[in-house]
């Protein structure tokens, strides 16, 4: 890859970065008089800006040649993710221009920008270390954000508890990636799955899997799988609003993309290796195929710990955010499920990409919602929802879409979601397995109804202790019914955001 | 599912109305959303709202009807279609989309038409309605989704339409909800029509199944098109029906269901238990046409693979039932003292005649009887309603009477209407239309027995359509507050479809048999030959001879004589006996009473014993066995385990049970947690991997 092509693939990360550094300029250059109102809708407005002039760029990323050492991918899941993961950011920064939790507007931007871009970089990445270097950049700007809240004792405690696991979780990333390197002599995803198939690595199996495991730990990390999972819930309460509602969605997409890019690798040395693919996948056993049989087993255990803790743990919280934590981590179980029985058409992929788009806009709003509650009555516990109806019935009816979205319930686009999703991992691969562990997410699903609902109980049943009524500013409530429209309209026409998707790939 | 892309695909070779053909009846719903979200006072704006959709729908019906009709006229293609993926499902993918040709044409804008007018009627009608902004929200729900039935070209959104259309009819039978009838009699509607609807929901997933396609037209891979019904006659459904025929006779279970063909029709009468409006927009001219009109729409299904005597066993079923229910609730209508459920009963009678014509003579014979129909019918309808509500509510004709003088433009209308509905001749629509199918039926080769059946149901037609006439506009008045005349926004629509009911006849005569060669596509030369086909002035003179004789028999029995409201009937007092069992319906009720209904209450009373008995002994003795191991484990638990469980209870619960012990908050115990889950998944790994 020369560097021509490399400055034109990384031609969106730059635009980001570029914004994030004139947010500062001009924040800290013009504006330090200015009200704080006014410094907070300049810097928001600057950074959408940025997220759009990246969004441009990605537009215009042709085609590369699809050697085995690139560095970054362009189009496929890379593509989809990207456009989300700017899209979801500047669906964020619209949500702090309501907002007062900090002095600090143009940091604030510039560092979420940063994330964007670091969210960018692993999307799209194919080397070991544009990984590393990429997850660094998001995770390093994640932890700052947590903190952000600088008078809340709360957020600086989750801020520090974030760090201190997502530091351990780096180190076990980066040992296992060295294996990897040590094992394969390349840090190029294509190269080792190559090199663990036929290669010399291929006899060492035993380290490879300890290397693999440890890998699985730095990225279980970032898409809150348990059990690496223990810094959600204290993260997704302690956290600024905006701040959470990134962490939940745009983080969240850009690391699941980061999964399918793996799997989706992983899959291409077979194309590689043999012309027909399906003669592998059937003629020979595939657990001993490389990389990908201990891989699958990998995240079949951690989805199937994922949709069983979440939901469980779910059903017993008292507050909202973490509520929305542990329905996050039930979530994620799910889309692992998808990444587990990956297929070598493009499905699976698919289906994924159709579940974290349409989750982390959904969680986007959810967050929302939240965050106007909370600042009106003080408090993110179940009873501060209580007659939500009386009080502010558009934000009631928002809650009521998002939330009956995120249960699965059609014809909401939750529901497609869930079904695309399921529908692939059953046409992957047959047998008793895969079933068994479907109809247990179904199962699990309907569960999940349960907490979901007690807080829709809680907006529209049970009787409100206070009816004052609750108002929330302009910005926002466009944001939320922007959100809640497309959730309605997605979920009725379902095949809209599947062409769309399926658009970024050159044959079906 | 994912990897096939399900981009809108509009053909665009369609025409710009054949793309804009869902403004139709997306509007109306659209008006009918936003009255939905009105208060009660908002009456004017609701109903200026429902009116001034439907009038688009109106307008964009003509405009589309006056395309087709051009491409008729240049022979150009008549059939368009807009299809598009709704979403993908694995490798099929489920497909709506809408079709403009002269079937729908005809059929939108006499919807939108008639309906538009029964709108305006209602303004007037429910005026002092509380719940009028209500009453207007499904109103429109119904215009819309009934225009969506017509439009559909695909089985699935028809079947959804239909299912909305069949809701709307729900909400407004049950309108005055406090009344214990009109709540039982939307009930009544729903189950019955439903139970038709279970078999047409087979049908449709067969089709589906057979031919993979849920279009009826998509370029010659349609389930209506060639590819797909050669396939579907070689397929054998066993007691020697091709799946065709099969499917076919499925569909008809859900349109007899929707148009009261017996045995379903015992909802129907009741259904009169709805506002007047809506008795006329629904349960007379559109929505109980929509089972014909489903018919008329699968009709290549219905007639492929017809033998040498030109009918299908699918066709021929449809002819049978047709019939029966023509004389069938004619019969009944005679012994009806209701002003609507005389017209009910009628109507019955009527849709006989159209799924008659529509197996014996083919599309055009039936839809031409229900394009007239819809129009005197509605015009009846609004008629008795105008009755109705100038004799104060009440609709016992025998407690009418000479209301010719006090009610002079009801009257003059209503006899028009009654004189299309008997088929008066040459001047009337309802001649015509009836005419051709008699015609047809005459011309069957299978069996005479039809057409005496369907003559017969005509002499009865004219019969007690001039003892109700007798009753309410002839004689003296028998009521007790005096009647008035409707104010002129009710009379209005009934003069305009007066007009109707004798102009329409045009479009079918002999001589001109335009809509024929419209529906058929091809050329329409006007000549008075038509006339000269043997046997056909003969039949003309035939049932002109019978309507004449119904007439003057209803004169001659109920003409000059005006009867006590107590008195009994001319006919009651020759024939008590047959009387009484006209009167009582002919018993279907009760049978169903005593039939199905007792079967199901019999079955509940069983499932209830076995519940309470059966099950919930089993359930009580199990409970009871776990409550004597649960004493023993006490009793255990006491003796011998306490002590050392109370002492990890105490560890446990310092932490705070297992999940908070989990989610301490403590970062240090996330890094523990950390640190074996890394050993216990590279155990699970290695083990699983072990040669």
């Amino acid at each position: 890859m020369n560097y021509i092509n490399l400055f034109r693939s990384t031609l969106p990360e730059t635009a980001l970065e570029i914004a994030a550094l004139l947010v500062l300029f001009v924040d800290l250059g013009f504006l330090r008089k200015a009200a704080r109102a006014t410094r907070i809708a300049v810097a928001a407005v600057l950074g959408i800006a940025g997220c759009l002039a990246a969004l441009w760029a990605v537009s215009i990323a042709g085609p590369f040649s699809a050697g085995n050492d690139l560095l970054l991918s362009a189009g496929g899941s890379a593509g989809v993710a990207q456009v989300a993961v700017l899209a979801l950011t500047a669906l964020t920064l619209l949500l702090l221009i309501d907002s007062d939790f900090t002095r600090n507007p143009g940091e604030y931007v510039a560092v979420v920008l940063m994330a964007a871009a670091g969210g960018l970089l692993i999307s799209a990445a194919q080397d070991l270390l544009v990984i590393f270097a990429g997850l660094e950049l998001l995770s390093l700007s994640l932890y700052i954000l947590t903190a952000f809240a600088k008078q809340s004792g709360k957020s600086a405690e989750s801020a520090i508890k974030y760090y201190v696991f997502g530091a351990m979780s780096a180190a076990f990333l980066l040992f296992g990636f060295s294996y990897l390197y040590g094992l394969t002599g390349s840090t190029n995803l294509h190269e080792i799955a190559l090199a663990a198939a036929v290669g010399r690595a291929a006899s060492a199996t035993p380290l490879l899997y300890i290397a693999l495991v440890m890998v699985a730990v730095g990225l279980g990390f970032k898409v809150a799988a348990v059990p690496f999972h223990l810094w959600a819930p204290d993260t997704y309460e302690g956290a600024p609003a905006p701040a959470a509602a990134f962490i939940a969605s745009v983080s969240k997409v850009a690391s699941f993309a980061l999964l399918v890019g793996i799997g989706t690798a992983f899959f291409h040395v077979f194309d590689n290796l043999h012309r027909g693919v399906l003669f592998v996948r059937f003629g020979f056993p595939t657990r001993y195929l490389g990389l990908l049989a201990p891989w699958e087993l990998i995240l079949t255990v951690l989805a199937v710990a994922s949709m069983i803790f979440g939901n469980l743990a779910a059903l017993a919280q008292s507050s909202v955010r973490r509520l929305l934590a542990y329905s996050a981590i039930a979530h994620a179980g799910y889309i692992l499920l998808g990444l587990a029985f990956f297929s070598w058409t493009n499905v699976s992929a698919q289906a994924v990409l159709y579940y974290i788009v349409t989750h982390g806009l959904t969680t986007i709003g959810a967050f929302g919602v939240v965050g106007v509650v909370e600042r009106a009555v003080g408090s993110d516990r179940l009873e501060a929802f209580l007659g939500l109806q009386k009080r502010n019935p558009l934000l009631a009816a928002v809650m009521l879409v998002l939330f009956l979205s995120l249960a699965g319930i059609p014809p909401l686009v939750g529901f497609w979601a869930k079904f695309n999703l399921f529908a692939a991992v059953l046409r992957t691969s047959g047998g008793a397995l895969p079933f068994t562990l479907v109809a247990l997410a179904v199962l699990f699903s309907a569960v999940s109804l349960y907490y979901y609902l007690q807080v829709l109980k809680r907006v529209y049943v049970m009787p409100a202790t206070d009816e004052s009524p609750i108002t929330a500013r302009p910005v926002t409530v466009a944001v939320l019914v922007l959100i809640t429209a497309a959730v309605v309209v997605l979920g009725c026409f379902p095949a809209l955001l599947q062409s769309w998707i399926a658009s970024f790939y050159p044959h079906p | 599912m994912i990897q096939e892309s399900a981009a809108f695909t509009p053909q665009f070779g369609a025409s710009a109305i054949a793309r804009i053909l869902w403004l139709i009846p997306a509007v109306p719903i659209l008006a009918s959303g936003v009255i939905a979200l009105m208060k009660q006072p908002q009456r004017k704006p609701a109903a200026t709202l429902a009116i001034g959709s439907l009038s688009f729908s109106l307008l964009l019906s003509l405009i589309a009807f006056g395309h087709v009709l051009a491409g008729w006229a240049h022979s150009a293609v008549v059939r368009e279609t807009v299809n598009f993926a709704w979403f993908h499902f694995g490798r099929t993918s489920v497909d709506l989309g809408w079709v403009l040709d002269p079937l729908a044409a005809i059929m939108l804008v006499m919807v939108s038409f008639v309906g538009l007018l029964i709108f305006i009627y209602s303004v007037g009608y429910m005026a002092h309605d509380e719940n009028y902004t209500r009453f207007f929200c499904f109103l429109s729900l119904f215009a819309g989704a009934m225009l969506g039935v017509v439009i559909s070209n695909s089985i699935l959104l028809l079947f959804m339409c239909w299912e909305i259309v069949g809701l709307t009819s729900y909400l407004l039978i049950g309108f005055w909800y406090q009344k214990p009838s009109a709540a039982a009699a939307a009930k009544k509607a729903f189950i019955t029509t439903r139970f038709g609807d279970v078999f047409f929901l087979l049908g449709i997933v067969w089709l589906f199944a057979q031919t993979g396609t849920l279009l009826f037209y998509n370029h010659g891979v349609g389930s209506l098109e060639g590819l797909a019904l050669a396939n579907l006659l070689t397929q054998h459904a066993g007691l020697g029906l091709s799946a065709a025929c099969a499917i076919g006779l499925l569909i008809f279970a859900g349109a007899a269901g929707k148009s009261g063909q017996l045995p379903l029709h015992v909802w129907l009468p009741d259904a009169m238990e709805g506002p007047t409006p809506v008795s006329a927009l629904i349960h007379a001219a559109t929505m109980v046409a929509a089972g014909v009109y489903l018919i008329a729409r699968v009709y290549p299904l219905m007639q492929i693979g017809a033998g040498p005597n030109g009918s299908t066993t699918a066709l021929t079923v449809v002819a049978w039932v047709g019939a029966a229910t023509a004389v069938f609730a004619a019969l009944i209508a005679v012994a009806q003292d209701d002003i609507k459920r005389i017209l009910a009963y009628s109507t019955i009678s009527q849709l006989g005649y159209m799924m008659a014509g529509l197996a014996l003579g083919g599309v055009a014979v039936g839809m031409f009887h229900l394009i007239t129909h819809a129009f005197f019918k509605a015009l009846l309808f609004l008629g008795a309603g105008s009755v109705i509500h100038g004799c104060h509510e009440e609709q016992d004709i025998r407690k009418m009477g000479c209301l010719r003088v006090d009610m002079p433009f009801t009257f003059i209308t209503y006899a028009i209407g009654m004189l299309a509905l008997c088929g008066f001749p040459i001047f009337f629509s309802g001649f015509w239309s009836k005419d051709g199918i008699l015609e047809a039926a005459h011309s069957w080769n299978i069996s005479q027995v039809p057409f005496y059946l369907l003559a017969f149901g005509a002499l009865l037609t004219a019969f007690y359509m001039t003892r109700q006439v007798c009753y309410v506009f002839f004689g003296y008045w028998r009521g007790h507050e005096t009647a008035h005349e409707s104010p002129g926004v009710m009379i209005l629509p009934m003069v305009i479809l007066a007009f109707f009911a004798m102009a329409l006849g045009l479009i079918g005569t002999p001589a001109w048999p335009w809509l024929h060669a419209f529906l058929d596509n091809h050329a329409a030369p006007f000549s008075f030959h038509g006339f000269a086909e043997p046997g056909l002035g003969w039949l003309m003179l035939a049932s002109s001879l019978i309507v004449f004789l119904g007439l003057g028999l209803g004169w001659k029995f109920y003409g000059d004589k005006s009867p006590e409201p107590e008195e009994p009937d001319v006919l009651e007092k020759s024939t008590p006996k047959v009387w009484a069992a006209l009167r009582n319906r002919l018993y279907v009720d009760e049978f169903y009473g005593a039939t199905v209904i007792a079967f199901y209450a019999w079955w509940a009373r069983v499932a209830d014993w076995l519940d309470r008995r059966v099950w919930g002994g089993i359930v009580a003795a199990v409970a009871w066995l776990f409550g004597l191991w649960a004493r023993f484990n006490r009793l255990l638990d006491v003796e011998w385990v306490d002590g050392s469980f109370d002492k990890t209870c105490d560890e446990l619960s310092s932490g705070g049970g297992l999940l908070a012990r989990v989610q301490s908050g403590r970062v240090q115990d996330y890094l523990r947690i950390l640190a074996v889950a890394v050993i216990v998944l590279a155990a699970i790994l290695l083990w699983s991997s072990r040669p």
